[in-house]
């Protein structure tokens, strides 16, 4: 048994009256590609806040890397190495491409104010590192250097999705959390993407975990799959059986659609 | 473009400056063939046919501004009511000048912008705009002419300082502050405080510049520190508190005096309360900070060298305040291009993905506040060491709206465009309005007054269309005109590029 680079412990997300998240449990293994499916509504996307601190959860503990995260800042939680990408694109629009991998430097990154006021030669020595950084990381998502002084909103969706991947991987993190990342996106872009989040995995070596509807990338991809429907984990295994798990068929296509296929 | 003699952009300069030179008069034609010379040459083609054909466009424009100015001085002038124009201004060697400077900004500007070598095209311009700046209040002297130009341009760049800061605030990190002028006013008496007879302090004002705009920067943190997790139109209502606050404390604080409370409260109800225990202003009379509306006065003034700046000598004001613009957009532009910038824009951009990208949202803001506050409290203590008198008064709440209203007519975030929104804002009024003025007065008094015979009537139709009376109303009209057309600004902030 690997490493475990994040472990979920009955974790629960009250919203009023409302139960998004109710009691999972979930744990990622470092170095896997783990999909996360449902239907719409079942709690994907509340989970992905909980983990980066967007939400803090009602109930439960989440571990990362040994060291509790459940409530901490957005910020603080990107620092410690979970970055992510959002599920309705939001790039920074007005500043160009290569800013927007930069911001993403924010952390890594030790020029205080009075350095950035006088732009000490320690400060435009780390600048340049970081332009050469944030370049290598802009072509490695692809989006090649012809786009770098591109503003954000300008640029095809395509790309856009891709920046959002780049801005993410530009800290190092070790879990990249992907929020539909193939959303909107035509058969070939699609299969591009999934190169990419295989790539990020194996040379980058980061552990990844992804929201997907498309279960042809999901299987394609995912060493294990787990899904939510009604914000409570129903299955989890190796993607063929999640994908024959007849509570799964009854999620996504209503009861008796399971018995009937089997 | 070609077979064009000129753009459409190039036709709005030379009739812009033609327009201004009739209206002014004077030897202002040489200020507006300069200025419509550099409109065209910041827009034409960066190509060396761009800069050919700037020259020409510059010429034209300069052409057409010198014969407005001559129109000025030679027929406009004959109507009742208008200033005489010197005879120095209406000379063939202004209007030479006029044309020659004219065609020259215009080539100049293109041309360096147009250069292949990049050290060139990006700080020719800025040194080409240096000198002019810097020859500006000489020439202006040398005519022995309207001394005005320099007193308007020191008053502008005051505020041209300030909504630099704000630029910080509003334009980088999206920050609505309508309180602006609080730190204006705190910057302002922090100077009055140090050298003035109201502490019987000296302190040289190189070190109150800098005091001042650390005192401010300290109200930023004090003042921000509890409202800056609010959002959007919340942040704004507290910042106009701010705005109101600030120099009404400054109104009050002319008669202080404090008792120990727990004392206060025990002899109150036993009472006696004359007996409680006084701590602060237990005299005869009470403390007396800020001397209330008198306000503060004299404030003393910088000296470098033996030489004391003095009222009514504006060249060295405008040497002291040109410099303290030029360090600020150097300082900032610096600021924009380092991570501290970067968070400011993402912030603005999409604060919930900046906060995921590792940017601390509360601390970065507070920065925010605290710096561009920091510009405030510089050009505080300027205004009160130039006018050498403080009160209460001078930090109305229009004052916060009128800097706003710079940043957003120029660029919201853009420097250049920030420091041409300011200077525009602030030099038409007291330039342009007053002239307008006469100008109309002078036509009504040839024309339409010549046939009214009651001077009720008469009064009411110079007062009806004397556009000083109109100030604020073209004031509201460009604002609303700015955000139909040209919501981004009349410079609007750019991709900022580095180099690997």
């Amino acid at each position: 048994m690997a490493e475990k680079i994040l472990s979920v412990v009955n974790v629960t997300k009250r919203f009023g009256g409302l139960v998004a998240v109710n009691r999972v449990d979930f744990d990622i293994e470092k170095g896997m590609v783990v999909g996360l499916i449902g239907p719409n509504g079942a709690g994907k996307t509340t989970f992905f806040n909980m983990i980066t601190g967007v939400y803090t959860p009602t109930e439960g503990e989440i571990v990362f890397d040994g060291n509790s995260i459940a409530g901490m800042r957005p910020d603080l939680v990107q620092e410690r190495g979970i970055s992510r990408t959002f599920q309705n694109i939001r790039l920074f629009g007005q500043m160009s491409a290569l800013e927007n991998v930069m911001v993403g430097m924010h952390r890594r990154l030790n020029a205080g104010v009075i350095a950035s006021f006088i732009h000490t030669p320690g400060m435009l020595r780390e600048e340049r590192a970081a332009v050469n950084k944030s370049l290598d990381v802009l072509d490695f998502a692809g989006l090649g250097r012809g786009y770098a002084d591109t503003a954000a909103r300008n640029l095809a969706y395509g790309l856009q999705r891709r920046l959002e991947i780049a801005r993410a991987l530009v800290s190092d993190p070790k879990l990249l959390l992907l929020d539909e990342p193939t959303a909107g996106m035509n058969p070939q872009e699609k299969a591009d993407l999934t190169r990419l989040v295989q790539r990020v995995r194996k040379e980058l070596g980061i552990t990844v975990l992804l929201i997907e509807h498309d279960m042809k990338v999901v299987m394609g991809i995912s060493d294990r799959v787990s899904v939510l429907d009604h914000g409570e984990k129903i299955a989890e295994g190796l993607p063929k059986e999640v994908q024959n798990n007849p509570q799964v068929i009854e999620a996504y296509l209503g009861q008796g659609a399971a018995a009937e296929g089997a | 473009m070609k077979g064009k003699l000129l753009t459409k952009t190039e036709w709005i300069a030379a009739l812009l400056g033609a327009a201004l030179a009739l209206i002014m008069g004077g030897w202002s034609n040489i200020v507006f063939a300069v200025i419509a010379g550099a409109f065209i040459g910041f827009t034409a083609e960066q190509t060396k046919a761009g800069a050919r054909r700037a020259l020409i466009a510059g010429f034209i424009a300069a052409l057409a501004t010198v014969v407005a100015g001559w129109f000025h001085n030679n027929v406009i002038v004959t109507l009742p009511g208008l200033t005489d124009v010197p005879k120095a201004s209406n000379t063939l060697l202004v209007y030479a000048v006029a044309l020659g400077l004219g065609t020259l900004a215009a080539f100049s500007l293109a041309w360096t912008r147009a250069s292949e070598n990049e050290r060139v095209s990006r700080y020719g311009p800025l040194a080409l705009l240096g000198i002019a700046a810097v020859v500006f209040p000489f020439f202006n002297q040398s005519t022995g002419l309207d001394i005005i130009w320099t007193s308007a341009m020191v008053v502008a760049m005051i505020y041209t300082l300030q909504a630099l800061g704000l630029n910080i605030v509003a334009g980088y990190a999206g920050l609505l502050d309508l309180g602006y002028v609080a730190f204006f006013a705190i910057g302002g008496y922090t100077a009055a405080f140090l050298n003035s007879p109201q502490f019987h302090l000296d302190v040289p004002f190189w070190f109150i510049v800098f005091i001042a705009g650390a005192a401010a920067a300290l109200f930023g943190l004090i003042l921000g520190a509890p409202v800056i997790p609010l959002r959007g139109d919340y942040l704004a209502i507290v910042t106009l508190g701010f705005g109101e606050i600030v120099p009404i404390v400054f109104r009050n604080l002319e008669a202080v005096k404090i008792y120990e409370p727990i004392s206060e409260i025990v002899t109150a109800l036993q009472g006696r309360p004359q007996d409680a225990l006084c701590l602060v202003g237990c005299g005869e009379f009470p403390l007396n900070i800020t001397n209330g509306v008198q306000g503060i006065n004299p404030i003393g003034r910088p000296e470098v060298l033996g030489y004391v700046f003095e009222t009514g000598k504006y060249i060295p004001w405008y040497f002291l305040i040109l410099i303290m613009v030029a360090l600020a957009a150097f300082f900032i532009n610096h600021l924009r291009r380092s991570r501290t910038g970067r968070a400011w824009v993402g912030m603005r951009e999409d604060e919930l993905a900046a906060s995921a990208m590792g940017v601390p949202v509360v601390r970065t803001k507070l920065a925010a506040f605290m710096i561009g506050a920091m510009f405030s409290g510089f050009a505080g203590a300027f205004y009160a060491s130039y006018v050498s008198f403080i009160s209460p008064d001078a930090f109305d709440f229009s004052i916060s709206v009128i800097v706003l209203s710079m940043v957003i007519l120029g660029g919201s975030g853009s420097i250049p465009g920030v420091i041409l929104g300011a200077l525009l804002i602030k030099l038409v009024d007291p330039l342009l309005l007053d002239e307008m003025q006469r100008l109309v007065g002078g036509v009504l008094q040839v024309t339409v007054l010549k046939w009214i015979n009651a001077p009720g009537f008469e009064n009411f139709i110079k007062s009806l269309l004397d556009p000083t009376q109109y100030k604020l109303m073209l004031f509201g009209l460009i604002l609303v005109i700015m955000m139909r057309v040209r919501p981004q600004g009349l410079v609007p902030a750019g991709i900022i590029k580095y180099k690997g």
